[in-house]
Formats: structure tokens, C-alpha cells, sequence
């Protein structure tokens, strides 16, 4: 064993821990060996004068600091918080202003309950569609010219055309197709049969009628705003043969704007893109 | 005489019964107060670490485990409770850091040898044990004086036993050799 091993086992030894055969190994060791010998009562000396030394010992100084601050951290944790007093204080206050028996509690309640139920049906404004009011006087009064203006168009147009059978407008149409210079009134009347008659042998007519005078503005600018409104496919096609051929400069835009309507029948789309076409290679 | 464990004292005052901490405090703050004393020779800092130590066990006291010792967890918080105040002091410029008292250590040593022979033992083994290492005087002061076993030693200081064991023995040769340094005399080694 080296001397530190042997130290470090005297300490085992004097407290009687060792195993029996080391026990013995050492008190050999301390019988026969004068360095053992020293060493072990170095080591008893200081160990002596180590256990010797006085408990360090605390002031009274001590105790109370440590009571007085126990007490307080006691009342800390005792204290309620403030959102518990505010709570408390809310229901002391329903306590006093609330009667006690339940049977009256209830009935508050009902009565606090109809009393809330019509105040509400009472105060409270009633739900109205909602309208959009025009605040500037000059398009109000816009509005209304053309409003007033549509409706008597409307009315005269509905009148002469629906207050003869739809054979005598188609005469009637035929006889201006046969009229070799036709004047403004002839053209205008064409233009509001193609817009405005509800048969489409009478308006697919009426626009035959106008090609012999597509070289005219207003007439190019009558169909081209007739087609749009157009319902009946078969007119709307005949319509953008009629535009193709014009060469309008309104032609292409009307055309694109038919392509670009999702409520457009499809054939009527397709022919407005073949007119395109025909357009464009012209 | 109250025969309730300190563990159950403890369990109490997590529960909320701080009236069981003054109980813990009457078993234990002599003791604790004898381990800060000697660890960082101020008895009067001693004094308000000691209470530091067990408002920090209020403080924690719900990181407190069932399967736990409370002598055991009481001075792992009186440790790091010692090393706030190192560090205080280190920063306030009265540092009783290990290093210096090895400086006070060496620069006394001859004017102690000088004198050693007109002081008795206690007073020579004051000095000796104040002049180690911290860390070895801890664990001297652990051992002999709080009489914890090699075990909680180890768990104190996250080492194993063997290794808590060998600590102690190497630390008391450390103060032998010192008592008998101060003393004048030279060991027998």
C-alpha cells in the first residue's frame, strides 16, 4: 500500500469501515512501521483539533429577522389578490341590492327579462333594405329624363309595332327593302324594327333591309348597339356578318366585348370570333 | 417534542403551511449557519444567507420531490446561495474567494509559523482551514462538521461516492499538512 492509500484508509479504519482484511492489513501496518505510526497520529492530532473547534453560533439577531419575515410572507400569501377583492366586493354588492329568497331572485329575473324584451322591440331600429340614395340633384335629374325618355320610346314603339299583325310589319319592312334611296325616317324606322320587334323573321328582315345602306354611320352605329341586346342567336350571328362586312371602326370591340361575355351562347361566341378573324386578316 | 420528518415539514409547507417552515428553521438554522460561517468567514453575512437560504426554499419550494432529503436539498440551495455571495463580493471588491485566502495563506505562512507557538491548537486549525481551498474546506466542513455521508456528499456535488471519498481524505491532508505548517512543526511525512 502507498502512503496515500494508508491515509486515505486510516480515515476508513478509525471510523471502522473497512473490510476486516484491510482493518487487519493496517493495525500490522501500525505496529511494525514508524512512518505509519507518525502518520497515524498527525492524523489523530488533527483530527482532534479539528473536531475541537467551536460551532460557529448564530445571534438572536437571527431568529427574529427570520420570524418577522416568515410573518410577512404569511400575510403575502393570505392577502387576497386584488382581482378576488374586486370579485368580492362585486358580490357583496349583488347580495345587497338582490332579494335573498330565490323564489323572489326568479322573478326579478322574469320581470328584468320581459322589461329587456321590449325595450328592445321598441328601441331598437328595425332591420330595412337598405337604399342607395343619389345625393346630386343633377343626376337625379338625369336619371329621370332618361327613365321617362325610355319608358314613352318604349310606348311608341311597342305601339306601332305590336298594334299590327307581324305579316303587315313584315310588308312593311319589305316595302322599305324596295325603296331604292331611303330616307332617315325609312332608316329609323328599320333600326327600331331590328332593335325592338319581337319577331325574329321581322328583325332578321329589317336587317337584310339595312345592308344596301351599311356605308351609313348612323345605321353601322344602330346595329352594332342592337347587337349586344340581341336574344336570339340566329339574329346575333346574322348581326356580326353584318358588322364584319361594315368595317366599322366599333366592330372589332363590339365583337371582342361578345367573345369576352360569359352569358353569350356559344355560337354566337364562335362567330364573333371567326368575325374577329376575318377582321384582323382583312 | 414534534417527531414529524423534516421531509413531511417540507411536504407541508409546499401544501401551503408556512407555519412549518419556523419548524424546519428551529432543527436546521444552526447547523446551516455553522456551514456558511466557516465557508465564508463572515459571521454576520453568514447570518443573512442563512435566511436567504430558507426564503429560496419558500421560493422553490414547489421544485421540492417527494423522493428527496430535504438536508440534502437545503445545502445545495445554501451552496448556490454561498456563490452569489462570492460573486457579490468578488464584484464589490471585498472577495473572500478561495484564491485569496491562499494568497493571506502564503503571505502569512512565516509570520504564522513565527507565532504558532503561542497559540493553541483551535486557533492554529482556524487558521488552517480558513487558508484551503474552498473546495476542499467545504467538503471537510461537510463531512466532519454537517456529518453528511460520503453519499449525499456526491449527490451534492454531482460526483460519485468513491469519488466524494477520495475528496475528503485528499482535503484532510491538505489541513494536516497546514495545521502543521502554521503550527511550526512539520508533519511526519
Amino acid at each position: 500500500m502507498d502512503r496515500q492509500r494508508i491515509q486515505d484508509n486510516f480515515i476508513d479504519y478509525q471510523a471502522g469501515k473497512l473490510p476486516a482484511h484491510e482493518s487487519a492489513k493496517i493495525r500490522e501496518l501500525l505496529k511494525t512501521s514508524l512512518d505509519c505510526q507518525r502518520e497515524w497520529a498527525d492524523l489523530q492530532k488533527t483530527l482532534i483539533a479539528l473536531d475541537k473547534l467551536p460551532e460557529p453560533e448564530p445571534s438572536p439577531r437571527l431568529r427574529a429577522n427570520f420570524n418577522l419575515w416568515l410573518e410577512e410572507a404569511q400575510a403575502e400569501l393570505d392577502a387576497p389578490s386584488p382581482f378576488t377583492l374586486a370579485r368580492s366586493r362585486i358580490d357583496s354588492f349583488f347580495a345587497a341590492l338582490l332579494p335573498s329568497r330565490p323564489a323572489l331572485q326568479f322573478a326579478l329575473t322574469v320581470v328584468v327579462l320581459i322589461l329587456g324584451v321590449v325595450a328592445g322591440t321598441r328601441l331598437l331600429p328595425t332591420a330595412e333594405p337598405q337604399i342607395i340614395v343619389q345625393t346630386d340633384p343633377a343626376t337625379q335629374q338625369e336619371l329621370a329624363d332618361l327613365r321617362a325618355q325610355m319608358e314613352s320610346m318604349n310606348r311608341v314603339v311597342s305601339t306601332q309595332l305590336l298594334a299590327q299583325p307581324a305579316s303587315n310589319r313584315l310588308q312593311g319592312v319589305i316595302a322599305a327593302l324596295n325603296e331604292g334611296e331611303a330616307n332617315d325616317r325609312t332608316l329609323a324606322r328599320l333600326l327600331n324594327t331590328l332593335a325592338f320587334d319581337p319577331s325574329v323573321n321581322v328583325r332578321l328582315t329589317a336587317l337584310e333591309a339595312l345592308y344596301a345602306h351599311v356605308d351609313l354611320a348612323p345605321v353601322r352605329a344602330g346595329v352594332l348597339n342592337a347587337l349586344p341586346r340581341e336574344s336570339s342567336p340566329l339574329v346575333q350571328v346574322a348581326m356580326i356578318d353584318f358588322v364584319v362586312a361594315s368595317r366599322d371602326d366599333g366592330a372589332e370591340a363590339a365583337l371582342d366585348s361578345l367573345t369576352r361575355n360569359p352569358a353569350t351562347n356559344d355560337v354566337v361566341r364562335e362567330a364573333a370570333r371567326r368575325g374577329l378573324v376575318r377582321l384582323g386578316a382583312s | 417534542m414534534d417527531e414529524t420528518s423534516d421531509h413531511d415539514l417540507m411536504l407541508a409547507v409546499r401544501a401551503g403551511e408556512l407555519g412549518r417552515l419556523g419548524d424546519l428553521f428551529e432543527r436546521h438554522h444552526r447547523p446551516l449557519y455553522g456551514f456558511l460561517a466557516r465557508l465564508i468567514g463572515d459571521r454576520d453575512a453568514a447570518e443573512d444567507l442563512v435566511q436567504i437560504v430558507f426564503q429560496r426554499i419558500l421560493k422553490y419550494r414547489h421544485t421540492y420531490r417527494d423522493e428527496g432529503k430535504f438536508s440534502a436539498w437545503m445545502y445545495h440551495l445554501a451552496r448556490r446561495v454561498a456563490a452569489d455571495h462570492y460573486r457579490r463580493s468578488a464584484r464589490q471588491g471585498d472577495a473572500t474567494d478561495p484564491a485569496d485566502f491562499d494568497r493571506v495563506s502564503d503571505d502569512g505562512a512565516r509570520h504564522a509559523g513565527e507565532t504558532a507557538a503561542k497559540r493553541d491548537d483551535l486557533d492554529v486549525m482556524q487558521n488552517a482551514l480558513a487558508c484551503l481551498p474552498t473546495e476542499q474546506r467545504e467538503i471537510l466542513i461537510l463531512h466532519r462538521f454537517q456529518h453528511l455521508p460520503h453519499q449525499d456528499i456526491a449527490r451534492l456535488l454531482n460526483i460519485s461516492t468513491g469519488a466524494a471519498k477520495v475528496r475528503v481524505h485528499r482535503a484532510l491532508a491538505a489541513l494536516r499538512d497546514r495545521f502543521f505548517q502554521l503550527s511550526g512543526r512539520s508533519a511526519s511525512a
